[in-house]
């Protein structure tokens, strides 16, 4: 089966720093492949040369069996979304909305309806003509995803979408995202420097470090995997919940480095939200093995880049 | 309590006045003089009033309306350009790896004095037959306010506003697409003010419009001068009118601009 991502061999250096090293992924289908990995990883550099905002030195990139290399980006179909909504302060939630179906050409017989649409959808009708200004950031955020799914991208391309919401609005939207992503069947790259996110987020995750690119094939392999210190997180709050049980014990010691410094991101999970909450782990694709069979007999080599 | 209250509020009325006068009273005085035929000395009103100078001025008979139209020629058209060539100049630089370096080129003519670089400047100008020409003027000046717009824009151009230039290629946008329906109205306000500002730079220039000039170039700045040599006070007094009234105008039209940067559907 052709996939309908491949990138192959994608390097960049900017200015003799080299950002990306040999970058190989596949995206299978309707999937949302997560990328994880810390701040100046270059999770934005691949994003913009997938989306032909920056060249690569070397590698190539084919989207539904066509070279995008040559492509401008105008003409990949692949859309990218940034972490500010970036909506136009000088036209209201509607025009932002027909925004891209406008400079595409399309009439507005067409236009209105679809964008009506969109806007019941998203339940933004009551907004439709209030100026960005005026809305809260996830209404924002909501109108720069519906503005991007009215151009139907065959690949969609989010950095680090939710990173400036609060945590309710940011659960609400990632709730949108695989919702709509879902229903639609829209293939994606998400990324983000937040682990549990990426692991809420994608039908797979893959980590980003120093350039090297590598997709884990299975969650044992990504919370055995040391650079991402998730074990020695987990293991913690474990040895926490122990000790909240025989109250006249010591704390336990801190994992061997704080959760920002060994893992990209990995934020001190909340007890209380189910995804991370052991024994089970909730992803996109489903249920996860439990925290006690992960802390088993898990390989600790992840795969190499595709799967 | 409110007795204090309404002392401060009489003080900032007072305050507000004295603002008032101060910039109305010399506009005032210019128009009062430019219609008068006899002020003596030690009287506070002219002695007689006349619309004949304005009248000649309007008919065409002098050569101050001469000088106007060149005047406002010259500077609408070196803050066109500058203005044009600034914006885009400054984008480049700011997301040029050279910034730096560049941006320090943009201050250059700052360095210099105006009549210093004039001087410089006069001898290329003429070797290509530029001196004395209202042309050689105007690329002169363009220098100055060109190296003013660039340092004017380029704050403008933050990551941000690439990010809105992407998103429009993103969404299917062309080059053109993205300024006309993005970058332009995004720094609509900032371009008047440039606009403007980058005017004013011309519409004042004295010393590097005579040296270049030539004094063939008669300017309204020029022109001023001209009667003020002349012991010509009515004359240099409507010739300062009209070196006033421009700005004002400009000033009235960009108040007017920014409250006018809505929202559009």
């Amino acid at each position: 089966m052709t996939p309908l991502l491949e990138v192959h061999g994608l390097s960049k250096a900017f200015g003799g720093e080299s950002v990306l090293q040999d970058i190989s992924l596949r995206l299978e289908g309707a999937e949302t492949l997560a990328v994880v990995g810390r701040s100046g990883c270059g999770k934005t550099t691949l994003l913009k040369i997938l989306a032909g905002l920056e060249s690569a030195d070397a590698g190539s990139v084919t989207l539904a069996g066509e070279a995008l290399d040559p492509l401008p980006p105008q003409r990949r179909g692949v859309l990218y979304l940034y972490q500010e909504a970036l909506l136009f302060p000088h036209l209201d939630v509607t025009a932002n909305l027909a925004f891209g179906l406008e400079v595409r050409g399309r009439s507005k017989g067409e236009i209105r309806p679809r964008v009506e649409q969109m806007l019941e959808e998203l339940g933004l009708s009551e907004h439709a003509h209030k100026a960005p200004h005026q809305l809260s950031g996830g209404q924002r955020q909501r109108v720069a995803f519906g503005r991007a799914l009215l151009v139907e991208p065959k690949l969609l391309l989010l950095d680090e979408p939710f990173g400036a919401l609060d945590t309710d609005t940011r659960a609400r939207m990632q709730q949108l995202f695989r919702q709509v992503a879902e229903q639609r069947q829209l293939p994606a790259l998400f990324v983000t420097h937040d682990l549990k996110e990426a692991i809420k987020m994608g039908h797979r995750v893959g980590h980003l470090e120093k350039g090297r690119f590598r997709v884990f094939d299975s969650l044992q392999q990504l919370v055995h995997d040391p650079r991402l210190g998730v074990k020695e997180e987990m293991d913690f709050w474990i040895r926490l919940e122990r000790q909240a049980e025989a109250p006249s014990a010591v704390p336990p010691e801190e994992p061997p480095e704080t959760p920002s410094e060994a893992s990209p991101g990995v934020q001190a999970p909340e007890p209380q939200t189910p995804e991370l909450q052991a024994p089970e782990l909730q992803t996109s694709q489903g249920k996860a093995p439990s925290a006690s069979s992960l802390d088993s007999s898990a390989p600790t080599t992840p795969a190499k880049a595709s799967s | 309590m409110a007795e204090g209250e309404e002392k401060g509020r009489l003080q900032r009325r007072l305050l507000s006045l004295a603002v008032a006068v101060g910039c109305v009273a010399p506009v005032a005085v210019l128009i009062l003089l430019s219609i008068a035929t006899r002020w003596p000395a030690g009287q506070a009103w002219p002695a007689e009033l006349t619309g004949e100078r304005w009248g000649e001025l309007f008919s065409g008979r002098g050569a101050l309306l001469e000088s106007l139209v060149l005047s406002i020629t010259l500077s609408l058209a070196v803050a066109t350009v500058s203005t044009a060539a600034g914006y885009l100049t400054s984008k480049a630089i700011a997301f040029s790896p050279h910034r730096h370096r560049l941006l320090l080129l943009a201050y250059i003519p700052f360095a210099f004095s105006p009549v210093i670089l004039g001087t410089c400047l006069l001898f290329l100008y003429l070797r290509l037959d530029l001196a004395g020409t209202a042309g050689g003027v105007a690329l002169a000046q363009t220098m100055f306010s060109y190296g003013f717009a660039v340092i004017f824009f380029i704050g403008f151009w933050t990551p941000q506003k690439q990010a809105y230039e992407e998103l429009v290629y993103t969404l299917g946008g062309s080059t053109w697409t993205a300024y006309r329906r993005a970058l332009l109205p995004l720094s609509r306000g900032l371009l008047a003010v440039g606009f403007f500002q980058a005017f004013l730079i011309s519409w004042f220039q004295y010393g590097l419009t005579l040296l270049v000039g030539g004094g063939r170039v008669k300017t309204l700045p020029l022109k001023v001068f001209d009667y003020v040599r002349e012991a010509n006070p009515y004359y240099a007094a409507l010739a300062s009118c009209l070196l006033v009234l421009p700005p004002l105008v400009l000033v009235l039209l960009n108040r007017r601009a920014a409250p006018s940067f809505g929202v559009s559907r």
